[in-house]
């Protein structure tokens, strides 16, 4: 856990500004990672929407191009619910 | 007029590489979108290699900018107590990004980076598009990426400018 009182003081923005963008770029990753997973995993564009707090058309705008074909063909295996319990 | 012409040709594959370049060095680390860093690192590339010649005006060495385009980010990470290199590898590893998209986009610095280079070429006509150009740009860059990963090399800016100047100078000379 990340303690706030490590944050960069106020006075050094520039450096709390770089730490920002550092951390949405760890961020992205993790999030096209994550999604090209669900996909591979039968999730559907509105559940994943769901997952992440936006619309089915934002989520598909983000992150379809930057899928496979090989990805976006994957046979759905089981549904959501089947997933969750099995993990 | 003809040598104008010419120029402009050249000056469209030069663009057409530099963008594809930035593209494929965004995509390689893992980014979906090319930031003006990207394209430093595409102006590396060219063949023409003013922009290497710039940086070693300076007492640079060129083939260290990737390495301080990551240092810069785990620097940065740092400065929060977040150590990059003690997180799973999954995550701190780049996985290279693919990408079927028709249209081409890039960061708001890497349009930055373009619109500067279009607002510079219309000040000297009379050579082509060049590696030193791009340097000239993203060393008049005062925040971002860029800015600390040149400030992570060691390099002060405002003698880069001034060595990307004299590189497009020398090129001028040569031409003439």
């Amino acid at each position: 856990m990340i303690d706030i009182t490590t944050l960069p003081p106020p006075d050094e923005t520039a450096d709390a500004l770089a730490a920002v963008v550092a951390l949405r770029m760890i961020a992205d990753r993790l999030e096209r990672k994550t999604v090209k997973k669900a996909i591979e995993k039968g999730w559907t564009w509105a559940q994943i929407a769901e997952a992440l707090g936006i619309t089915k058309q934002a989520a598909h705008k983000r992150h379809a191009a930057f899928l496979t074909n090989k990805t976006m063909m994957a046979k759905p295996t089981r549904n959501k619910m089947a997933d969750k319990k099995q993990d | 007029m003809f040598k104008r012409i010419k120029l402009r040709i050249r000056d469209i594959g030069t663009i057409n590489a530099l963008c594809s370049g930035a593209e494929k060095q965004a995509h390689e680390n893992g980014e979906a979108f090319p930031g003006a860093e990207h394209f430093l690192l595409a102006a590396m590339a060219l063949p023409d290699g003013t922009a290497r010649r710039a940086f070693e005006r300076v007492g640079a060495d060129p083939d260290t900018l990737r390495a301080a385009i990551a240092k810069q980010y785990s620097d940065a990470l740092n400065r929060m107590g977040i150590d990059l290199t003690a997180m799973d590898t999954e995550h701190h590893i780049p996985e290279p990004v693919t990408s079927n998209r028709m249209l081409y986009d890039t960061k708001p610095s890497g349009q930055a980076v373009m619109k500067a280079l279009y607002e510079q070429r219309t000040e000297n006509k009379n050579i082509p598009l060049l590696g030193a150009h791009v340097v000239a740009v993203i060393a008049s860059m005062e925040q971002g990426v860029a800015a600390r990963s040149l400030l992570t090399m060691g390099i002060d800016q405002n003698a880069l400018g001034a060595a990307a100047k004299q590189t497009l100078n020398a090129f001028s000379r040569k031409q003439t």
